[in-house]
């Protein structure tokens, strides 16, 4: 390695070819190789099969929009899963903001010292798999099950049915996205100054203005991302409909599954799955410009 | 950073990247040519489990990777987009080998004379030379069978009898007085011959406006009335808590673990009539593997065919992890005294043979991509 270093330092500056890479660079090469591959590749290849010929296997050596056209015909109900899908993930975003924000406020004000421990309760339902803690919730409300069985037990009338109906769907997303709005908005909400709440309060400010004044636009950020993020996992959910739901509602991902399993038709799915990336990525975009990434960060 | 070097870090780039490249799910080539001790095998489950790949392991030293999925088309489909080079086996219903596979040179024929013998034990329908083992001109040996079984819908006999089901058929989900009882499988290539049937129509042919039109309402009508669309484990816990008392697309394969868990009263049902040729009502699956056009097919492949008509492997196969299912090897009477009394029960063998008899064999529907696309519309209007 000293040698190194010296035939370096020897090196003078102007005779280094210009077009070399820097080491930075040079590092960040396998990064980029891994990127390029796992992330890119994959998405050039949707992008290839949403232009390829309808029901083929033709990627990159055919292009045609019948892919995109039969989307947009008025005889293609697809839209009602988009919509239903928008639906779910507006209602899943609009619940857990009411939800999220007192338990949020908690973790940094009230909980004190336990604030660690009930932050661990919210994140370790993660670390068991989606789709065994929705079975879960199937045991416990389904007919004679946990809910029903424990309230027959007791001389009542039972449980109400509440499996297989768009509701549950809905529970469902908010049960499981919980965390991803609850940990960002618990980042805004600590970025709030102290100093500042208890200087408005010197002042006589009430709780409510104090809440909407300050807490709240110095939260937003936090928040604001909390309700992205859990807004771009919803429109994409699938397990929720499927498992609790009983499919009472398709939702837009699973017509891209069925596009690519049962329909034999990638090109439709890609297509799909193309204007469903296209919708998601210019509303993130779109939130992010109206970020001040910066004052959430704390840099200023 | 003391035990690490520029050279060092290279050199462990260098063998990542190779044992990478020697990966046998990545590409194909000159240095992968040494297969002997690799299989890779794309199957419906079963033959993916540890009681039926680890004997196999131990006995040949080999790597083998086995990837279940749960419909057909999906494995095509993987073949169809260039993983021809990655399987050496492939596990499907019985039209795909001989309809769809061979003529798309995407399986290649087994050894005739090797394979032969094997059929000579199994139950006598499957005998030698049965029809979807074989080519269409029936001069290749295109696959291996095994497991088999009929399947049209499985009922709550404590709810709706084994008479009542046989007698009434597919008009028990036209019976407006069922609706919200009813559960489907999420089993969509199924669920199109099923529709087809309950509108009183023949789906293995071509389909007329006003048949297609049929289907439509059908479609609409039967699934805006399930109470559930799901996989096997929701079908069965649903009739097991009572959510439903019957659901379509099933038979053993889906109902048999519930049978083997103490649920007799739950059962497979295939009707006495219907609008099949021959006026039958039900619809039997055999499933057929075969060696993937691979052009650097594991020798293991042949092996590994060999290996699973063993009565003691057959039997494993029939029980393995999942499904329960009945296999063709079950007419060798070693594989057959494997079978215990519940194992038998769970698996219908009482009435399996009428059964059998009273279905037609799964085919390819020939307008399948039209009413599957009906289909999927009827699906969205349920909510």
């Amino acid at each position: 390695m000293a040698d190194l270093t010296i035939a370096h330092a020897e090196t003078p500056r102007e005779e280094r070819p210009t077009h070399r890479l820097s080491a930075g660079a040079l590092c960040a090469l396998p990064v980029i190789g891994l990127l390029a591959i796992g992330f890119a590749a994959p998405l050039v290849a949707i992008l290839g099969y949403s232009v390829a010929t309808p029901r083929s296997f033709d990627v990159f050596r055919s292009f045609t929009l019948e892919n995109f056209a039969a989307l947009f015909d008025p005889t293609n109900t697809v839209w009602l899963s988009f919509l239903w899908s928008c639906g779910f993930a507006l209602f899943t975003v609009a619940l857990l903001a009411v939800i999220a924000y007192p338990i949020a406020y908690g973790l940094n004000r009230v909980f004190g010292r336990a604030s660690a421990f009930i932050s661990v309760l919210f994140v370790f339902p993660l670390f068991v798999s989606e789709n065994v803690r929705l079975y879960g919730w199937v045991l416990f409300y389904i007919k004679n099950g946990v809910l029903d069985g424990t309230l027959k037990w007791l001389g009542l009338a039972g449980g109400p049915e509440v499996l297989y109906t768009p509701g549950i769907t809905l529970f469902g997303m908010v049960y499981t996205y919980l965390p991803f709005m609850l940990f960002p908005m618990t980042l805004g909400l600590a970025l709030v100054p102290r100093d500042l709440v208890d200087a408005a309060r010197d002042l006589g400010a009430g709780r409510l203005f104090i809440w909407r004044e300050i807490e709240l636009p110095l939260a937003m950020p936090g928040i604001l991302i909390g309700m992205l993020l859990t807004f771009v996992l919803a429109i994409g959910a699938t397990a929720e409909a499927k498992i609790l739901g009983g499919q009472s509602i398709i939702v837009i991902s699973h017509d891209i599954e069925i596009a690519f399993t049962y329909s034999q038709n990638w090109p439709a799915g890609s297509a799909l799955a193309v204007l469903v990336t296209f919708f998601i990525g210019a509303l993130t975009l779109f939130a992010l410009s109206k970020l001040d990434l910066d004052r959430m960060l704390g840099r200023r | 950073m003391a035990g690490i070097s520029r050279r060092s870090l290279l050199q462990g780039m260098g063998a990542g990247i190779g044992a990478l490249a020697a990966s046998p799910l990545v590409g194909s080539g000159p240095a992968l040519a040494a297969r002997e001790k690799e299989l890779n095998i794309l199957c419906w489950e079963g033959y993916n489990s540890a009681q039926v790949l680890d004997p196999f392991r131990s006995s040949t030293g080999a790597t083998v990777k086995a990837e279940s999925l749960t419909n057909d088309p999906t494995m095509i489909n993987r073949l169809r987009a260039g993983e021809i080079n990655t399987w050496d086996l492939i596990n499907v219903n019985n039209p795909w080998a001989r309809k769809v596979m061979l003529p798309e040179k995407l399986i290649k024929p087994l050894p005739k004379a090797e394979f032969e013998p094997f059929f000579a034990k199994m139950l006598p329908e499957f005998k030698w030379p049965y029809k979807w083992a074989m080519s269409e001109d029936g001069s290749e040996l295109i696959g291996m069978v095994q497991r088999f079984g009929p399947y049209s819908f499985v009922v709550n006999t404590d709810k709706v009898s084994r008479k009542t089901a046989e007698d009434t058929g597919w008009d028990l989900f036209n019976d407006p007085a069922l609706a919200g009882r009813y559960g489907i499988l999420e089993s969509d290539d199924w669920n199109v011959f099923n529709i087809f049937i309950i509108a009183g129509i023949d789906p293995f042919k071509v389909h007329t406006p006003d048949e297609l039109a049929k289907f439509e309402e059908t479609a609409k009508r039967v699934f805006k009335g399930a109470k559930l669309i799901g996989d096997i484990a929701s079908m069965n816990q649903a009739l097991i808590s009572g959510e439903i008392d019957l659901h379509m697309t099933g038979g053993t394969y889906s109902v048999s673990p519930a049978r083997a868990d103490g649920h007799p009263n739950l059962r497979g049902i295939t009707p006495l009539k219907g609008p099949l040729p021959g006026g039958k009502g039900g619809i039997s699956w055999i499933e057929v593997t075969s060696t993937v056009n691979n052009p650097n097919l594991s020798p293991l492949a042949i092996e590994f065919l060999k290996y699973v008509q063993a009565p003691d492997v057959a039997h494993t196969v029939a029980f393995a992890e999942g499904t329960f299912n009945p296999v063709a090897q079950m007419g060798n009477p070693d594989c057959f005294k494997l079978f215990t009394k519940e194992e038998l029960d769970a698996i219908q063998w009482d009435s399996l043979e009428e059964e059998m008899a009273r279905s037609v064999e799964y085919d390819i529907v020939p307008d399948y991509d039209k009413a599957l696309d009906i289909m999927n519309a009827a699906k969205r209007l349920r909510g």
